[in-house]
């Protein structure tokens, strides 16, 4: 566990001094009582990012110093397949139904069929009706009873999805 | 008696017939969702929570929150039911019922009496707690009304320092994830004086990095990537049951004889609730360890003592109740599902906080009321549908999975039909995931995003209205106290640590171990 909790407390640290620097030049209260209540617009983010980066600091020597279970954050490597296999399809439907390119419910019954097909290892009838039905309830829920519009593909409006 | 005739009102709100349907819907839902391994209350009403914004722009805020709030409660008490029955906890909450819920199922055959004793805890529990709600709620309003903006800031610092100072995970992790929180929250336009903040050119992140979105992805997606790691969910120990007439003939003797621990265990649960930061499972496990001190049987603890199962049971609902007095009369939320709801009420047009008594007092009291309607609902329908909720625990977890991202995905788009919110919903949920598993706790984080912006608007006014002036925040005498309250809160965990230490070096090798 010992290389993960540092790297996390490590990439905290990373991000606040990012966020530091950013807005340093509010850091300290305005002295020439120019600015109404003494504090500009970096102040309040600065300090955060102070607090991030401090504790960043103590949780990393705290990672390094102090006893930590020897098993690492998986088990073994299937995990991270499995992980992979969750988070890539995922992030890649969050991309693919933007407007324009496939659109919501094409994107998601692609991502339905394939969670069903492929990770769950339903047969492919099963996943087929999976990645068919629940989009098109979703349609009729989303789009016509609560007049909720989701992103459209790129055959809109030829097609009405 | 100002508050009963308040109440009188709210039942009339509360019993309309829409507010009746999105109620029982709401409570269904939760059922549902407590009963779904990896899914709980918070990420339920997480998911769900931009659909209520068609319900409030279709009917009011106030058919919104009961909706909302209908499916924490539902899941309150369907988390229960996989505990008693699979030994799997639906929800976090429900882990303290393990340890007698199960065994008096099973080795005891007995699960009618345990699922009895669960619910029949959960609602005197609540009842409870939602009576003090409502005599509190409105007094502890009416003090804050006095408030200026020292005192909130005041209010803020000590909740963010109780959620440290309370909190089990390592306190240093927490005070990162509060800092971090109002990092995200300071993202985009300056409220005071419009000046981009941390977007680094980028436009879109003018407008801030929202709330909700952030909050879907943490515990919505976070929580299901998580869920389907530990995916070796077997219904291998199942035991079938319903509940009869005459398991609950037996619970309700049971409970004649327990009638004042569950009582206690409701009001102090209420008081637990109503801190920042503790939502039901710091109450439930409260419950156990008070139900086996007070117990002069300990040793039946373990075996499917009833008491094991009531106190915890009562004390988790009803520290949920107390999380929504901070919500209704600071605008603080208590819980994570506190920062959910309280996301509800700014989408929905409402500020949270002691003027919603005045200005919303029909959408105040109509919800108060439909917390007793709720959990009396949520009562009966456990009572007799417990063998369908069971069936739940069945349904395909390859279509419900991708599902549940769906809708979360879903959730985060309508609300500003932005894929930008999509995009950070998807990274909060991975981020969740690994924080979950690092063991950094994600109620601090989900607050302060929440309450940054009003953290830091409060502060700078406090030193508008005083020119600069810090004293401002000790001159008051409510923020001394606050503030002063706070910085203990944040000590504690490191004067426990000494004592602790002291402790351990002072005591005989033998008795240390």
């Amino acid at each position: 566990m010992r290389p993960y909790q540092t790297a996390t407390a490590v990439i905290f640290v990373l991000i606040a001094a990012v966020a530091m620097f950013d807005s340093r030049a509010g850091a300290l209260p305005d002295p020439t009582g120019l600015v109404p209540g003494g504090l500009r617009a970096g102040w309040f983010p600065f300090w955060a990012a102070t607090i991030v980066a401090l504790a960043g600091l103590v949780a990393t020597v705290r990672a390094l110093t102090t006893a930590q279970p020897a098993e690492g954050a998986f088990t073994d490597r299937r995990q991270i397949v499995d992980l992979a296999k969750f988070v890539v399809p995922m992030a890649l439907v969050g991309w693919l139904m933007s407007p324009g390119l496939l659109g919501f419910y094409i994107a998601s019954g692609l991502y339905l069929g394939y969670y069903a097909g492929v990770v769950a290892r339903y047969r492919w009838y099963y996943a087929l009706a999976s990645g068919i039905v629940i989009p098109v309830l979703i349609y009729l829920s989303f789009e016509l009873a609560f007049s909720a519009l989701l992103p459209k593909s790129f055959l809109y409006p030829t097609l009405p999805f | 008696m100002d508050a009963f005739g308040s109440l009188l009102g709210g039942f009339g709100t509360a019993l309309q017939p829409t507010n009746l349907v999105f109620l029982l819907a709401g409570v269904l839902l939760g059922l549902i969702i407590g009963v779904l391994p990896g899914l709980g209350g918070t990420s339920g009403v997480a998911i769900l929570l931009p659909i209520s914004v068609f319900i409030a722009r279709d009917n009011s805020a106030t058919t919104a929150i009961i909706f909302l709030a209908g499916i924490y409660w539902g899941a309150l008490f369907g988390g229960v039911i996989t505990s008693i029955l699979f030994n799997i906890p639906g929800e976090p909450w429900a882990v303290a019922l393990l340890f007698d819920g199960y065994p008096l199922a099973r080795r005891r055959g007995k699960p009618g009496v345990a699922l009895a004793s669960s619910f029949v805890a959960s609602w005197v529990g609540a009842f409870f707690a939602t009576i003090l709600l409502t005599f509190l709620a409105k007094t502890i309003a009416d003090i804050a009304l006095q408030f200026g903006p020292a005192d909130l800031f005041a209010i803020f610092v000590l909740s963010f320092a109780t959620l440290i100072g309370l909190g089990a995970e390592s306190p240093i992790k927490a005070v990162m994830m509060v800092a971090f929180g109002l990092l995200l929250a300071a993202v985009g336009f300056d409220r005071i004086t419009g000046e981009p903040r941390l977007t680094f050119g980028q436009v879109e992140l003018l407008n801030g990095i929202g709330f909700v979105p952030v909050t879907i992805g943490l515990f919505g997606i976070g929580e299901v990537i998580a869920a389907n790691e530990e995916a070796a969910i077997g219904a291998a120990g199942a035991i079938a049951a319903k509940v009869g007439l005459k398991d609950l003939l037996e619970t309700l003797a049971a409970l004649k004889q327990r009638f004042l621990l569950v009582a206690a265990n409701g009001i102090i649960g209420f008081f637990f609730g109503s801190l920042p930061g503790h939502g039901a499972t710091a109450g439930s496990f409260l419950g156990y360890g008070l139900a086996r001190q007070w117990s002069k049987n300990k040793e039946e603890f373990g075996k499917g003592e009833i008491s094991g199962i009531m106190a915890p049971q009562a004390a988790a609902d009803a520290s949920a109740v107390g999380a929504m007095v901070p919500l209704l009369s600071l605008g603080v939320p208590g819980s994570p599902t506190g920062a959910v709801l309280m996301a509800g009420l700014f989408i929905w047009g409402l500020v949270p906080g002691p003027l919603l008594f005045i200005q919303h007092p029909e959408f105040v009291w109509g919800f108060i009321a439909s917390i007793y309607v709720g959990h009396f609902l949520t009562f009966l329908i456990t009572l007799t549908a417990v063998p369908l909720l069971a069936l739940i625990m069945r349904v395909p977890h390859g279509v419900l999975t991708p599902l549940i991202i769906i809708i979360s995905v879903i959730g985060s788009y309508t609300l500003n039909n932005s894929m930008l919110d999509v995009a950070i919903t998807i990274v909060a949920g991975v981020v969740g995931y690994w924080l979950r598993k690092m063991k950094y706790p994600l109620a601090p984080l989900v607050v302060a995003v929440v309450l940054g912006n009003a953290t830091e608007v409060e502060l700078r006014r406090a030193l508008i209205g005083s020119s600069g002036q810090w004293t401002v925040f000790f001159t008051s005498p409510a923020s001394a106290v606050f503030l002063a309250i706070a910085a203990l809160l944040l000590a504690w965990p490191f004067i426990g640590k000494a004592l602790q230490v002291r402790r351990v070096s002072a005591a005989p090798p033998a008795a240390a171990k």
